[in-house]
């Protein structure tokens, strides 16, 4: 078993190569670790072309990539960022049920408690592609890149349902 | 135990034992409408550009939800989650139809509806129409959509909105809701309860 330093670019290439669809990798550095799993993503289209006046990039078509963050250090952690190939921006956003009506909000970032998870799912927290370059198909793999504020950097490979 | 004490057990156990009676009475796992009311007519028009009416589905059994196609989360899984219960049907899937009218006449347009629908293998027909004729379509239904601009998105503007997903019967009344969040088992359950009359 390749054994994991705390240097981050080693470590992204280590995290890549044990890393199939879905199943568990490990982002670590020495200010923190979180353990990702569960990696998948919905099917999407890309749709016509771009429509001016709605922010030309991404009225293409947009994705959505669910995934369960578990910190099992003594100190919380924060997902700061996504980003991907296949889209022009990744957002962090929480679906809100209020009373059946559905709402989406964008958030700076989603904390991640220690000793605790934060699990992404449909209607829930999730990674939201905007401006999709590609079509997302049902058996594809995408790559995301997930920027933590204390356990670095890491790539998933989501699995499209 | 005293009269009193039996007394309020047996009001007890049956005020708890109320709702399981009455659902299995039912047999549905749904929000069920009791009694039926006759589902509003939509009259929009389809992805083809072709005209549609509701009033001209009798015989099928309509899953009918509102959504938009910039929604990335809530939208594909209502529609992938119709999608599948219906395809657990079998033979009985060709009396079921999946509806989906859009809250964003703005964006989607019938070409983009078209491209929509064949994400999820053209399993269901996408309405657009004029913003007027849409509005209309949710006050009958009861649907709330507001369009929002939001600080901290790329997205020009996101839309709020209802997620239940209304279900009409072969005879066209509307019998049951399942809100966001109902299983797949669930929803196959009920659609073939509705089937079965």
């Amino acid at each position: 078993m390749p054994h994991v330093f705390g240097a981050s670019a080693p470590a992204i290439l280590i995290a890549l190569a044990i890393c199939a669809a879905g199943r568990p990798a490990v982002a670590q550095q020495p200010g923190g670790t979180i353990i990702v799993e569960g990696a998948w993503a919905r099917r999407a289209p890309m749709m016509g072309h771009a429509m001016p006046g709605h922010g030309a990039a991404m009225a293409k078509g947009n994705g959505a990539v669910y995934v369960t963050l578990r910190n099992p250090g003594a100190e919380p952690d924060t997902l700061l960022s996504a980003a991907t190939d296949v889209a022009h921006t990744v957002e962090l956003h929480e679906t809100i049920h209020d009373a059946g009506v559905m709402r989406m909000r964008p958030l700076p970032k989603f904390a991640i408690p220690a000793g605790g998870q934060l699990a992404m799912k449909p209607g829930g927290y999730h990674l939201m592609l905007l401006g999709l370059t590609r079509e997302l198909k049902p058996g594809e793999t995408v790559r995301v890149t997930l920027t933590f504020e204390k356990a670095g950097r890491l790539a998933v490979e989501a699995e499209v349902r | 135990m005293s009269r009193s004490h039996v007394g309020r057990w047996a009001l007890a156990v049956f005020l708890l034992t109320l709702p399981a009676g009455m659902a299995a009475a039912a047999g549905f796992r749904g929000g069920e409408l009791s009694p039926p009311r006759a589902a509003p007519d939509l009259v929009l028009k389809d992805q083809d550009g072709a005209a549609f009416r509701l009033s001209r589905q009798r015989g099928q059994v309509v899953l009918l939800s509102f959504g938009y196609t910039f929604c990335p989360d809530v939208c594909p899984t209502t529609l992938a989650e119709l999608v599948q219960a219906r395809a657990r049907l079998g033979e009985a899937a060709r009396r079921v139809r999946i509806v989906f009218v859009t809250v964003d006449p703005e964006r989607d347009t019938a070409e983009r509806l078209r491209e929509y629908t064949r994400a999820f293998g053209r399993a269901f027909t996408a309405l657009t129409g004029e913003a007027a004729a849409l509005a209309e379509a949710r006050k009958a239904y009861g649907v709330t959509a507001e369009k929002r601009a939001v600080k901290g998105t790329a997205a020009a503007y996101l839309i709020d909105h209802s997620a239940m997903v209304h279900v009409i019967d072969a005879e066209g009344r509307v019998r049951l809701m399942f809100p966001f969040g109902t299983s797949v088992d669930d929803m196959e359950h009920d659609i073939r309860l509705l089937l079965r009359r």
